[in-house]
């Protein structure tokens, strides 16, 4: 084929100038040449195929032909039914007897009647209700996407002769005008090749290639641009083939990865890959920044053998606020000192140095950490090291929204040019305020690091890779001061992290074994906006396996060092920057300190307020509660509001509370706020949540709270203990259900043990559908005479018919000794199963479906006597789906 | 339907008979007036190459071929409650029952290489593995990616044990592999606790699923590693899934052959297969049996078989061993005896 297209390419090009009228004859010529050509090839390679496939198989059968010969012995002992059958052939029941032989019969067959009066009648074996595999579900899914009827053809028998009916539902279903894209199979991609190569892809050449293929000429200059990319790049890759080869996951950036992260993690189930909210779920950001997971300095125990705290051999004696202060100083200090003691190990190169070096690290980091916890405002550098690190997570995560401001492209150009150069006059400024803090306590300095000395020997011999790592580490130190003093004083995007952490390694006498790749760099900031500067955290649970507690801490401290360089370098550029990274500082400092006194605050509060359901929300909130009947419970989805919702809030435009997962601050008007109940264990509608149909959630509410490592789980809650009484579908406290043959009809399901009135018996679940693809559902289940559909809410019905539990085994009855309800569990609805009044053990349970008066079948329409007043069961009863 | 690509045709046999091979009735049975559902030929048990069972009704029926088109009658078994089944092989006679089935079996077929495995189709949407020794149903391949209506035909690969194919009125032919689950049917064999205890488990997901046909899927096969389906269409299809190795579940469809079948536009008529899989036969609405060379390219038409009695649908065919019998089932209730003619 390659040689057919290059040697009539010389000729055509020409007739590509002239393109005379015989050029478009040759060209269905030529079309249909290649056309034969390709389809003969065809042929050829399936002829191929069927022979390879042939021989495989004959071993094969010859396998299997050894296999059935070999049977003979073993099987006569085993059963006797190769006897029985042996005996059989030898005595038949009948014999007859074949046709005459003669051609003249063909056309004449008699046949014989087969009279079996000895048939063995095979043991009676009770026959099972149908029913349909189904798979168990604990929780509701939402269906996949392939499960939809919708538009699908779907073709029905009669039950009687084999007649095809075809139920195509209705004519627009089936109407699919879409035109599918057509797709180019190989060897038509060799035609379109070889003729744009001899003919090019001219007006009049391209209305005949086109008819050929029978598409649109657009369609035919589309493939063709790719093939010839495909091509090209073919003639690259084949010089350049082993370069790419690179790439693994540490060479990923951090917002690649995140990027799957959020696509894949459920934020509201906490896990991957969840069925019920589906990936891909749109990102809510809250709009309040939680605190730091604090954790006092003298509580934390060393987490490793690499942990900072091992390295820290003195416990400083004194612990006033007044040398904290000195403290703090001393940590600015001893980091520039370190500074400049790796400048100095990077000339000199000796492992002492280094190790000295190690030394202060380990012991300023957290004293450092102290000053920082502790002493608030002590004095302005500080404060600068402590902010820096979290402003510029605050940013890089507020970035999604925040568009770039013009001002910072220049500063960060210059930044960047800068960089090589500035890192000397870094380490010159370094020196200046070393020797002036120095003066100021150099007795300390020097105490200290001949004490620990001791206990260093011990991890500096423990292996001699730290040895390594300790001597690249003013290498990477000095780095990690570049690359946060471009980000954080000119870009305010992760991104040009990056870009900054690339100028760096690009840099070539920096390279190291144990330098920081950008992925950790990155993780590195998660790790500080998740857990504030504590290196065992972030070692432990963002670089595991990465980078030691140490190495973390000293890059912390390094970054510390470069931000308060940053801060007296660029303090030019950053007036604006400054602003807010003071107001950031206001908000983490008062977060922190008010965390415990509000909550003290609050539980006076409670006393002296009644609190009365109608604060449990917005006043339309209540106004529905207090209605009663919700006609149609409404699909939740969080909002992405920041601060306050306001009108064009999605969740107030649906009608929905703002919940949890809502995006907007936790004193939004909207927000449902739960209940304040005390004694009355939320079960009546005296308690908020429980009059909204909702179960109370114990991030929300006040007094409805799980208790840690009890048997409260799986188990029937224990009544009288205070407890919350209205979370037991988010706890599963449910009963055990059986399965067995109904008293009425089919499969039922029955009750283990007794339960009292409004006792939560189990969850009714089953694959969440649209309404529209439960009407076609209906249809369906309606000629198999069996239905599992359940209205769920203004968007969803619940469809347990494959997937579900045993109670979607629960028959109706008019008059039901249970009730399913739904129920608002933390912003999805759910379907409870509870007992209407006492049932004692083993008994079939009921509810009443809730037909509409003509769409019941016969034999579940009310008795005219008994029926019951509609209105006068509550509110928020569920009802079984109805087709329309 | 989209038009097929260039360079992606199958390869479609012809449908002039080369009478490669000649046919004649040589024994004609009625039995009962219901109409035969099944037919199979025992290929388990090489001393029982020529016993045969049909099904129709509630009633199984055990026969022998003898020479010159006798046929005896071995023994028959009733049953109160069996709608419609195939029987995959003679020697594992119904000697113990298994219930689990939410609904009528539509076919069953046994493992060759370990012939106490069987695996059923049937109409609760699910098929199921079981061990006929020790009675346990040891894996259910139904879910959330399982078949969504009944399943009407399922076989063993030749070569590959852990490999099944199913397909139904779903219009999808579904490969499972229960390569995974291999200890579950291993434990099967030393089970001796009672055989509901034994844990079950469900596959739910697929390797593989086609899309080959737009109407019921009635009959599939394994021809080596392709497959053999066929719909309503008037046609048995030929062709090849192409596994993604990284990506279980995704491939594609690659239709090598077609085997044309005229009238042959009802639902439920079952083909089969000789030993060797070298030829395959298929009756048709009209009483008419096609005979396909299976394993060339392009397909040969061995024979066309007709009987001017022979009007009723016929729903499946058997192959004897070698190709040289063919019996087929009818609607009517018949039950027709092909012999080859001895070349001369």
């Amino acid at each position: 084929m390659v040689s057919k297209g290059s040697d009539s390419s010389s000729k055509p090009r020409k007739l590509h100038g002239e393109h005379s009228g015989g050029g478009v004859g040759n060209l269905t010529h030529k079309l249909n040449h290649l056309k034969r050509q390709v389809q003969a090839e065809r042929a050829a390679s399936i002829k191929e195929k069927v022979e390879k496939n042939r021989k495989k198989l004959e071993s094969h059968g010859t396998e299997i032909l050894s296999a059935t010969s070999s049977r003979n012995v073993p099987c006569v002992e085993e059963n006797g039914f190769g006897k029985m059958l042996s005996s059989r052939i030898q005595n038949p029941l009948c014999k007859f007897a074949g046709l005459a032989q003669g051609p003249g019969d063909r056309d004449y067959a008699n046949g014989h009647e087969v009279v079996s009066s000895t048939s063995v009648k095979l043991p009676y074996v009770e026959k099972l209700p149908p029913y349909t595999t189904w798979i168990f579900l604990d929780k509701n899914q939402r269906m996949a996407d392939d499960q939809s009827v919708v538009g699908r053809r779907r073709i029905y028998y009669d039950q009687h002769g084999s007649e095809a009916l075809i139920c195509s539902e209705s004519e627009e279903d089936i109407a699919e005008p879409e035109e599918e894209k057509h797709e180019f199979s190989e060897g038509e991609d060799r035609i379109l090749w070889n003729v744009c190569e001899d003919y090019g892809l001219g007006e009049e050449i391209l209305t005949p290639v086109s008819q050929f293929f029978g598409v649109t000429s657009s369609e035919i200059q589309d493939r063709h641009g790719l093939l010839r990319d495909k091509y090209s790049e073919q003639n690259v890759k084949d010089s350049e083939d082993s370069v790419s080869e690179k790439g693994i996951s540490l060479d990923k950036s951090l917002s690649a990865a995140l990027d799957s992260f959020d696509n894949l993690f459920c934020r509201r189930c906490l896990l991957f890959d969840c069925r019920l909210h589906g990936c891909s779920q749109s990102l809510i950001n809250p709009s309040e920044k939680q605190p730091y997971w604090s954790e006092y300095e003298d509580d934390r125990k060393p987490c490793s053998d690499q942990c900072c705290l091992r390295l820290r051999a003195v416990k400083d004696v004194a612990e006033g606020s007044g040398v904290k202060e000195l403290h703090g100083v001393k940590t600015a200090t001893l980091e520039e000192k370190d500074l400049v003691v790796s400048s100095d190990a990077k000339e000199q190169k000796t492992i002492a140095d280094a190790d000295l070096m190690q030394d202060d690290i380990g012991e300023e980091r957290p004293v450092g950490l102290e000053g920082i916890n502790d002493s608030e405002g002590a004095g302005e550098t500080q404060t600068s090291v402590m902010s820096s690190i979290p402003m510029d997570n605050h940013e890089s995560s507020g970035k999604r929204k925040a568009s770039q401001e013009p001002l910072d492209d220049p500063l960060h150009c210059s930044d960047g040019s800068l960089d090589s150069a500035s890192k000397k006059q870094k380490t010159l400024l370094a020196l200046d305020v070393v020797t002036k803090s120095s003066e100021a306590i150099p007795s300390h300095v020097s105490v200290e690091s001949s004490k620990s000395g001791d206990d260093n020997v011990g991890t500096h011999t423990e292996n001699e890779a730290q040895i390594t790592a300790k001597n690249n580490k003013n290498e990477y130190g000095e780095r990690g001061l570049v690359t946060f003093t471009c980000p954080a004083s000119a870009s305010k995007t992760k991104d040009k992290i990056k870009n900054g952490a690339k100028d760096v390694t690009k840099v070539p006498d920096l390279k190291s074994s144990s330098e920081w790749k950008p992925i950790e760099k990155e993780l590195y900031l998660k790790g500080v906006e998740i857990f504030g500067r504590n290196s065992c955290l972030i070692a432990r649970n963002l670089l595991s396996g990465l980078k030691t507690c140490i190495e973390v801490s000293s890059y912390m401290c390094d970054g510390g060092a470069s931000t308060l360089n940053r801060s007296i370098m660029t303090s030019s550029f950053l007036e604006e920057n400054g602003k807010s990274e003071s107001d950031y500082m206001l908000l983490v400092t008062e977060q922190e300190m008010s965390t415990k006194p509000r909550l003290l605050r609050r539980r006076g509060r409670t006393r002296k307020l009644k609190y009365s359901w109608k604060s449990a929300g917005h006043p339309s909130i209540w106004k529905r509660i207090a209605d009663g009947k919700n006609q149609s419970c409404k699909q939740y989805t969080p909002c992405g509001c920041q601060s306050m919702c306001g009108k064009q809030c999605p969740c107030l435009h649906n009608g929905t509370c703002c919940e949890k997962y809502c995006g907007c601050s936790k004193s939004c008007k909207n927000r449902f706020r739960g209940c304040h109940c005390a004694k009355s264990q939320c079960r009546s509608r005296q308690c908020p949540c429980f009059a909204a149909g909702r179960e109370c959630d114990p991030d929300v509410c006040r007094n409805c709270w799980v208790s840690c490592g009890g048997d409260s789980l799986g188990e029937p809650p224990k009544r009288g203990e205070g407890q919350c009484g209205n979370m037991r579908l988010l706890l599963r406290q449910q009963q055990r259900i059986l399965l067995a043959k109904s008293d009425v009809a089919g499969w039922g399901a029955f009750l283990k043990n007794s339960v009292n009135k409004n006792d939560y018996l189990g969850e009714y679940t089953g694959e969440l559908i649209s309404h529209t693809e439960a009407d076609k559902r209906g249809k369906i289940y309606d000629r198999a005479n069996s239905s599992f559909l359940f209205d769920l809410n203004d968007q969803y019905v619940l469809d347990a018919y494959r997937q579900g539990d045993k109670l979607k085994f629960a028959n109706h009855s008019s008059n039901p000794n249970c009730y399913a309800k739904v129920m608002l569990v933390a912003g999805d609805h759910r379907v409870g199963i509870f007992a209407k009044e006492r049932i004692e053990a083993s008994e079939e349970l009921f509810y009443d479906y809730r037909y509409g008066p003509d769409q019941a079948p016969a034999w579940a329409r009310k008795p005219e006597g008994s029926k019951r007043d509609e209105t006068s069961s509550s509110q928020g009863r569920a009802k079984k789906h109805q087709s329309h | 339907m989209a038009k097929t690509p260039i360079g992606l045709e199958p390869v479609v046999g012809s449908l002039t008979s080369t009478k490669k091979r000649e046919y004649r009735v040589t024994n004609r049975l009625q039995e009962g007036k219901r109409p035969l559902y099944a037919v199979i030929f025992n290929f388990i048990d090489s001393r029982y190459f020529n016993v045969f069972a049909t099904v129709g009704g509630n009633r199984v029926t055990v026969y022998q071929c003898l020479e010159g088109g006798v046929i005896a009658v071995l023994q028959s078994y009733v049953d109160e409650d069996i709608r419609r089944m195939s029987l995959s092989t003679l020697n594992e006679k119904i000697h113990k029952s298994f219930v689990g089935h939410g609904d009528s079996i539509n076919e069953i077929r046994t493992q060759p290489l370990k012939p106490s495995l069987i695996v059923s189709a049937s109409k609760d949407e699910s098929v199921r593995l079981w061990n006929v020794h020790t009675g346990i149903c040891i894996l259910i391949f139904a879910g959330a990616g399982g078949h969504r209506n009944e399943v009407l035909s399922v076989d063993f690969h030749p070569s590959d044990i852990y490999r099944i194919a199913s397909c139904g009125m779903d219009n999808t032919v579904k490969i499972w592999s229960m390569k995974e689950f291999w200890t579950y049917v291993e434990k099967s064999f030393t089970w001796t606790d009672l055989p509901s205890k034994f844990p079950t488990k469900y596959v739910q997901f697929p390797v593989f699923l086609a899309s080959v046909h737009s109407n019921y899927v009635d009959c599939n096969r394994w021809l080596g590693d392709f497959i053999l389906s066929k719909s309503v269409d008037n046609e048995i299809v030929l062709w090849e899934p192409k596994m993604k190795e990284q990506s279980p579940g995704e491939g594609t469809v690659d239709i090598l052959q077609k085997y044309p079948v005229p009238e042959c536009d009802i639902w439920f008529i079952k083909f089969s297969c000789d030993f060797h899989y070298n030829s395959a036969a298929i009756g048709n609405r009209e009483g008419k049996i096609f005979v396909w060379e299976l394993q060339s390219s392009p397909p040969v038409l061995i024979a066309r078989l007709s009987h001017a009695q022979s009007k009723s649908p016929i729903r499946q065919t058997a192959m004897s061993f070698d190709g040289s019998t063919i019996l087929c089932c009818c609607e009517d209730g018949t039950i027709w005896r092909w012999d080859a003619v001895p070349a001369n």
